[in-house]
């Protein structure tokens, strides 16, 4: 199915009336989450997706995909107006959009972000619609071994891309392989790590696990330090875009694009890379960086593009490959697979409405998100001024109902509890969560993988090294792993995770 | 602080040693728990790792990968200790222990009385529970209120109108 066909499908698709009403309930629910500091896009994914088991498999899809993205945009709404992110992406927002904002420019400042978001979007989606098609014929030519290599780099990209040391985030990513280990063995049926429970047998629910780990875990940490905020949201003047305005953002708006298509699709990076590497990258090639810092719309729009950019690309591996590159779409791999769908090259032969529905829906969802965000601002500003002591019961209420639900298994309960604890226990001591949510779904594809490849060559480790497509990954793979052994980028690093904390 | 005795040291070394017990002291307090984790769990993950069929290279078999994950893991926990023994690590922030009980207990007892008390107990309780667990919380009357009007909010939402098949009246209640 050609390019032109498969978007004339996915148009048909979309514009059903079902999935426009997801779709847009899905990008306010996005936004809603994005505005709201404590409560992340992987919280209420994983909350709604015991629920979308009753809903159609491509309309579920748009939804989640729409709280994703859409959630993108409510941060850095929040980040321009109050100087609160609501999403990690959008902190590098705060640095020049809360500048603008107190300098009067707030209206300018959310235009920007959200002309350049949409841009990046439309882009985005243009290149799934593209590139999709291609790397999944390309993929039919994979073999074991270039999937486990992938897989290995994706896990170090991770790694290498957590903040604190990488020692911490490789015994994070371990860790999470063990966990995605415990369970009844595919091959050989042992069961593995179950310590006699038979609520272990089907292994621990990746749900549960980020439910847990980033929902209640990031509950407790906010009710560390509960501070008055200030919902003294700065005045909105003129929306629109000054001449001088749009003349500077369309160069950032570019590169931001470009930045965030590229990294999205790597396995590992995902959105937090792409936003704040927009914004060194607009330093660096600004002839004013002194600006930035002091509400440089070049500092708003080109983040803001890259990061969206970024939700709409991350998609690709994950359809394509079926290799989730980020926690994210690990929870939208479980969500196709709650509905019999197996994720991987075959998607696109065997269910075309699905991809290229959701692929016209992603566009759709851009445009709705472009309509919504501005007027709806004074929303958005109400919603966050409503105290955090309310707030977190009820999210603790969802998340309980969401993952009872799942199995209708008090069992599922009792494990979030306790990954809540120990979510809370990783952020304590510095250890970021991302690596180890990742391993947990990508550790058990690994060793499946290695067991074929080893299988094929009989024991024959040299099999990852004489495939070019193999080679050339781990490769990458090593070049991260030894670049963050150099001291100029271990100095970048800082400084960049510096910035995003 | 007295680790040596009053005489034996110049003051002016005896002040710095103090001083760099203090701080080391404090300050590897967050990559040893950590590390000590890793190096526990590995452990007891190697240990039962090596009860299942190891099998080779070329057929592996159950114990193979979780064999090696675990080793590995040992081995990162200890590097992390010995990292922390060398200083320069941060301490722990101060920990509130008051929403560390309370928001998992309130999760726990949500798990414990929805199937005999049912959905609306249950939310009852768990919302009481974590929102105690706030400094900025107020019995009054109003609180009550919301949560039982909240209460029955979710049970109208989620089993009406879903559908989702949970007991709204436990069994103990029948």
């Amino acid at each position: 199915m050609d390019i032109f066909d498969g978007l004339l499908l996915g148009f048909s698709t979309a514009t059903t009336f079902s999935n426009l009403l997801y779709c847009f309930a899905g990008v306010l629910l996005g936004t809603a989450v994005g505005v709201l500091p404590g409560l992340g896009p992987i919280a209420t994914i994983s909350m709604l997706l015991p629920f979308t088991f009753g809903l159609p498999v491509d309309t579920a899809l748009i939804m989640l995909a729409g709280i994703f993205y859409g959630s993108q945009y409510g941060g850095s709404t929040t980040a321009i107006l109050m100087n609160l992110p609501g999403e990690a992406s959008s902190v590098v927002t705060t640095l020049d959009g809360h500048q603008m904002a107190r300098q009067g420019k707030a209206g300018r400042a959310l235009a920007a972000a959200a002309i350049g978001s949409f841009f990046a979007g439309t882009v985005g989606t243009l290149f799934i619609a593209v590139s999709a098609p291609l790397l999944a014929s390309l993929a039919l030519t994979f073999g074991p071994a270039e999937y486990f290599s992938l897989i290995v780099l994706g896990l170090i990209t991770s790694m290498v891309l957590a903040s604190g040391s990488l020692l911490t985030a490789f015994g994070m990513a371990l860790f999470g392989m063990m966990l995605g280990m415990i369970g009844t063995d595919v091959n050989s049926g042992a069961a593995r790590f179950t310590f006699g429970l038979p609520d272990l047998l089907d292994g621990l629910d990746f749900v549960v696990v980020a439910t847990g780990v980033f929902g209640l875990g990031d509950i407790l940490a906010n009710l560390e330090n509960e501070r008055n905020r200030e919902a003294s949201a700065a005045p909105i003047s003129s929306l629109f875009p000054t001449r001088e305005d749009r003349r500077r953002m369309v160069a950032p708006i570019l590169r931001g694009t470009g930045l965030g298509v590229l990294l999205g699709v790597l396995p590992g990076a995902g959105v937090l890379l792409a936003s704040f590497s927009a914004y060194a990258l607009e330093k660096k090639v600004s002839r004013h960086p002194e600006e930035f810092g002091r509400g440089a719309i070049e500092g708003v729009a080109g983040p803001e593009a890259a990061n969206n950019a970024a939700a709409q690309t991350c998609f690709i591996p994950m359809l394509t490959l079926g290799l989730p590159g980020t926690a994210t779409m690990a929870l939208m791999i479980g969500a196709l697979v709650i509905q019999g769908v197996q994720p991987g090259p075959e998607i696109l032969s065997q269910q075309p409405t699905l991809f290229w529905g959701l692929v016209v829906s992603m566009w759709l969802g851009n445009l709705m998100l472009l309509f919504l965000n501005l007027p709806l601002v004074g929303l958005w500003a109400k919603l966050i001024s409503v105290p955090y002591h309310f707030l977190f019961p009820v999210i603790c209420v969802f998340v309980a109902i969401g993952v009872y639900s799942i199995n209708n298994s008090v069992f599922d309960v009792y494990m979030m509890a306790l990954f809540g604890v120990l979510g809370y226990f990783f952020r304590k001591v510095g250890a970021e969560a991302a690596p180890l949510i990742l391993a947990m779904i990508l550790g058990p594809m690994a060793e499946e993988y290695l067991r074929r490849a080893l299988l094929i060559s009989h024991g024959d480790a040299s099999i990852f090294f004489t495939s070019p497509l193999s080679l050339g990954t781990l490769l990458v793979a090593m070049l991260l792993l030894l670049s963050i052994v150099s001291p100029r980028f271990r100095r970048v690093r800082e400084e960049g995770l510096q910035e995003a904390d | 602080m007295h680790i040596f005795g009053p005489q034996s040291i110049p003051p002016l070394r005896r002040r710095l040693l103090v001083r760099f017990h203090r701080e080391v002291r404090m300050k590897i307090v967050q990559d040893a728990l950590l590390g000590s984790f890793f190096t526990l769990t590995g452990f007891a993950a190697f240990s039962m790792a090596l009860q299942y069929p190891f099998g080779t290279s070329g057929r592996m078999g159950p114990g193979y990968f979780p064999v090696i994950v675990s080793g590995l893991l040992v081995v990162t926990g200890i590097c992390i200790i010995i990292r922390s023994m060398a200083g320069g690590g941060d301490s722990i922030a101060h920990v509130r222990w008051k929403p560390l009980l309370l928001v998992p207990g309130a999760v726990l007892a949500f798990g414990l009385a929805v199937e005999p008390l049912g959905l609306f107990v249950a939310v009852l309780l768990m919302l009481v529970i974590s929102a105690v667990s706030s400094s900025k919380f107020r019995w009054n009357w109003k609180s009550l209120a919301g949560a039982l009007v909240f209460a029955g909010l979710c049970c109208l939402l989620f089993v009406q109108l879903i559908g989702l098949p949970m007991p709204l009246v436990g069994n103990w209640l029948q």
